[in-house]
């Protein structure tokens, strides 16, 4: 799921370190309605079964940690905004929000939601969340959205105001996405919120969300019941009365319970060469989810080969991106152009920023032009360590693809390939000459660029500190004119893309199964939220 | 001095008929060991499943050491992604449209290379600590203990943890695996070893010289070679199942085919539900190895034996 270890800030991109990441809704869905608020309307005795691999790790929503964690604590503990598949945001907690004046941000938020024990859901648990959060500095995705933050009040009950310490035109939104709200009441008592395990043993847990986890099989399964009000759902009340995530090995054993009819929904995003096989299974329904995140490569300037553009370029340039593409993730990726700035994202997609040609010949002439000589096997006398998790099994697949293509053009790279914690503590410490891995949601163009090309950024992985370019992020931070912002934007990406700074290669749809006896499900982007956000999960309904 | 004494041997452990035989001898012991495994192998030459089992495991060497003529080397991909079996592909293609034929032939060389070399580390040191043991009754005590204990660790969990600790490559699969296989080799020829140094040549050779190294060389590891053999066999077809395994755990090498890392990718892309010809291949072939090593051991044992052996 999320890289938590660094800077929070990195979490503020939910750094998905499986492969199977980035994702956003964008199948129709058969019954769910415009509004979001799909279902069947009326409330049933029925079970909703979802399989995930993994325990939960964290009761407590503030600090991230596994899938499973934000899947389960989503249905608790509610978000102020909700994404679309462009990276906009849309209402769920806040109804409005916007900005007061340039330090100052603002929410307005619903009056009908109440927590399971029966306190009302109010701007003062937004506003204290916030300030805890930022006190407490736990380890997680929302805590890396408040550099810029200083305080939060609630001035009334349905409105939070939100003072910052400069200007910064993404944070309400950035925050309003990432942040949950947890109850004052329960937390408060607690102590900090980075050490509150919140693991039920004071007497269970407290939901403002449609689901509240009541029982706990810890490798087996985490049994969740219906919160009769919650009006965020058509009908105001969750269609099935208990959903239930069961804990399998792995996605094999996911896809077998899904065939047999053991489990309704599968949780985790399907490995690309499955999507074909089991949309041509009866009994299951492929969803579809457009990608809002990048699988990408950087390559570590403090090295000084790498730190050569012409290397750097003779890197880029003998990629196979479309065999990747068209073999590893079976065309289910589009390319980027080599750019920051997806094509998902509309308003900032630059189509003239085109892709690295793959050409090993241009390699060798580049490598030749930044002084190496090959010797007479054709190599180059040089090697890169590049690094990667086996836990991400798609980009397992295709570093030997990139290994391949870069001996072609007569560059050695070493692929090693290392268990999740330890691949995340080689990055955190730089310790890598290519470093390959991908971003679930990156929503946020400005908020991105900061983290990754700034020097300070908590994901500057290729160690980059080019004065032209932090200028161009740093004024378009704060500037609030959305064509201004999306110029300064698409110089900065065409910046990145000519130096070689980073080398995004495609942004990967990811594809859900559910049983078809099933339908109702709201796709969202990204493997965290996809067909089990809390709306889908609380619109699903038998057909 | 009572006749019955006199009869059971200056040894303090009880002999086997066909070992008395040998200790009572006056004739050389290389003589003996010529003619014994000449009667070895006619009796083994009858054992049709020991033939089988030889023959099977000659062709998977013959497989590895004939990789590149059987087989291009797996490619990096392929157009046509999870095809069964059938066309131009034997054993189907991967998830990354690789031929799972070549992926198996070529994992052969590795999966072999491992079994060899982490047998043999195994058995030389093992063979070393049992026969040092046994002949030097002071330190006996010693090893008897680190064996017994290094026997009762929980291998699997250790071998994951050391992998993982130290990074996978073929190098550490295969002192991993060496690592917890010698006691076994230990502990099988130290029971041996300790009946070979009470017999009455073995104390007559120490009247000829005082060096150990001369005896233990000359006198005790050839008497004990017919139980280092078997358990070559046995080691060598355990350490494939332990690479296989650790291999299917992601702590294999990641960059050499392995028949493990056939199965470990399967695992990974998702695939086992859907597509059998991926494990089906790899485990017909660790099977193929295991059977023919074990049934070969069996089948030597049987025949070394003069009381098992057909008539």
């Amino acid at each position: 799921m999320f890289r938590t270890s660094r800077i929070a800030a990195v979490a503020a991109l939910a750094v998905s370190a499986l492969a199977l990441s980035a994702c956003a809704p964008t199948a129709p869905e058969p019954s769910a309605s415009a509004s979001g608020g799909g279902g069947a309307g009326a409330a049933s005795n029925e079970t909703l079964t979802i399989a995930t691999t993994t325990d939960v790790v964290n009761y407590n929503p503030l600090i991230g940690n596994s899938r499973s964690d934000y899947w389960i604590t989503n249905l608790m503990y509610p978000h102020l905004l909700s994404i679309a598949d462009d990276g906009s945001k849309e209402p769920q907690v806040a109804t409005e929000w916007g900005y007061v004046d340039e330090t100052t941000g603002f929410y307005e938020i619903r009056d009908d939601l109440t927590w399971s024990d029966g306190e009302k859901l109010t701007a003062e648990d937004v506003a204290w969340t916030m300030n805890a959060v930022k006190r407490d500095a736990p380890s997680g995705t929302f805590y890396g959205q408040l550099a810029n933050f200083e305080s939060a009040e609630a001035v009334s009950d349905t409105r939070v105001e939100i003072t910052l310490t400069t200007a910064d035109s993404s944070i309400v939104d950035e925050i309003g996405f990432w942040g949950n709200v947890v109850p004052k009441h329960v937390f408060e008592p607690a102590g900090s919120v980075a050490e509150f395990a919140n693991d039920g043993s004071a007497g269970g847990w407290v939901s403002a969300g449609p689901y509240l986890l009541t029982d706990v099989q810890v490798g087996q399964s985490y049994t969740l019941e219906r919160v009769e009000d919650y009006p965020l759902v058509e009908g105001g009340t969750p269609y099935s009365a208990e959903v239930v995530y069961r804990v399998f090995p792995d996605v094999n054993t996911e896809i077998l319970a899904l065939q047999s009819g053991e489990v309704d929904v599968i949780a985790n995003s399907l490995p690309p060469a499955q999507v074909e096989t089991l949309r041509n299974t009866p009994g299951i329904e492929v969803e579809e989810a457009v990608g809002l995140g990048y699988a990408h490569m950087t390559y570590n300037m403090t090295k000084p080969d790498l730190a050569k553009l012409e290397v750097r370029k003779a890197l880029a340039h003998s990629v196979d991106y479309e065999a990747i593409r068209k073999v590893v993730l079976q065309d289910q990726a589009v390319s980027t152009g080599s750019s920051p700035l997806m094509p998902v994202l509309e308003d900032y997609y630059d189509d003239s920023i085109e892709e690295y040609e793959f050409d090993t010949d241009m390699a060798r002439e580049l490598m030749e032009e930044a002084g190496y000589t090959a010797d007479a096997g054709g190599n180059f006398p040089v090697s890169f360590r590049l690094i990667y998790s086996l836990q991400d099994a798609v980009t397992s697949q295709w570093v030997t693809l990139v290994k391949d293509g870069a001996a072609e053009a007569g560059i050695t790279i070493e692929l090693q390939g290392t268990e999740r914690n330890t691949y995340l503590a080689q990055t955190n410490a730089g310790d890598f000459d290519i470093y390959a891995g991908n971003f679930a949601i990156m929503d946020d163009p400005v908020t991105n660029m900061t983290l990754a090309y700034l020097p300070e950024g908590a994901i500057n992985y290729t160690y980059v500190d080019d004065p032209e370019l932090n200028e161009l992020i740093t004024t378009a931070s704060s500037t609030t004119d959305k064509d201004e912002k999306v110029e300064l934007m698409r110089e900065a990406a065409a910046i990145v893309r000519d130096n070689v700074y980073d080398n995004i290669m495609y942004t990967q749809n990811l594809y859900f199964a559910h049983s078809d006896k099933w339908t109702g499900f709201v796709s969202k982007p990204s493997e965290l939220l996809s067909i089990v956000n809390p709306i889908s999960v609380a619109s699903a309904h038998l057909k | 001095m009572s006749a019955d004494k006199t009869l059971g041997g200056a040894g303090t452990v009880p002999l086997s008929a066909a070992e008395a035989m040998t200790s009572t001898t006056a004739e050389p012991v290389a003589d003996e060991n010529g003619r014994a495994s000449a009667a070895t192998w006619r009796a083994f030459r009858r054992e049709p499943l020991g033939l089988l089992a030889g023959g099977l495991l000659a062709l998977l060497v013959f497989v590895a050491i004939a990789a590149p003529l059987l087989s291009p080397y797996p490619a990096s991909f392929g157009e046509n992604v999870l095809r069964p079996p059938g066309g131009g592909e034997w054993f189907g293609t991967d998830a990354l449209g690789r031929s799972v034929y070549a992926e198996v032939v070529w994992g052969t060389q590795q999966s072999l290379l491992v079994a060899a070399a982490a047998s043999l580390i195994a058995i030389a040191f093992g063979t070393l600590v049992a026969v040092v043991g046994a002949y030097f009754r002071s330190i006996d005590g010693f090893i008897g203990v680190v064996v017994d204990l290094t026997l009762s660790l929980p291998v699997l969990p250790l071998m994951i943890l050391i992998a993982a600790l130290v990074g996978p490559s073929t190098t550490t699969i295969i002192l991993v695996v060496a690592a917890f296989s010698w006691p076994e080799v230990t502990r099988i020829v130290r029971s041996q070893a300790l009946t070979v140094v009470n017999l009455p040549y073995v104390d007559a050779a120490r009247l000829m010289t005082t060096s150990p190294v001369w005896i233990i060389t000359k006198h005790v590891v050839p008497t004990v070679t017919p139980v280092i053999v078997v358990s070559v066999v046995v080691t060598a077809s355990r350490a494939v199942l332990s690479a296989a395994g650790l291999a299917f755990l992601g702590l294999g090498d990641p960059t050499t085919w392995s028949w493990g890392r056939i199965l470990y990718e399967a695992q990974q892309s998702g695939a086992m539900s859907s597509a059998w010809w991926l494990t089906l291949f790899p485990s017909l072939a660790i099977l193929a190895l295991v059977l023919s090593a074990t049934l070969l051991s069996i089948a030597y044992n049987d025949a070394r034996n003069p009381k098992s052996r057909r008539r």
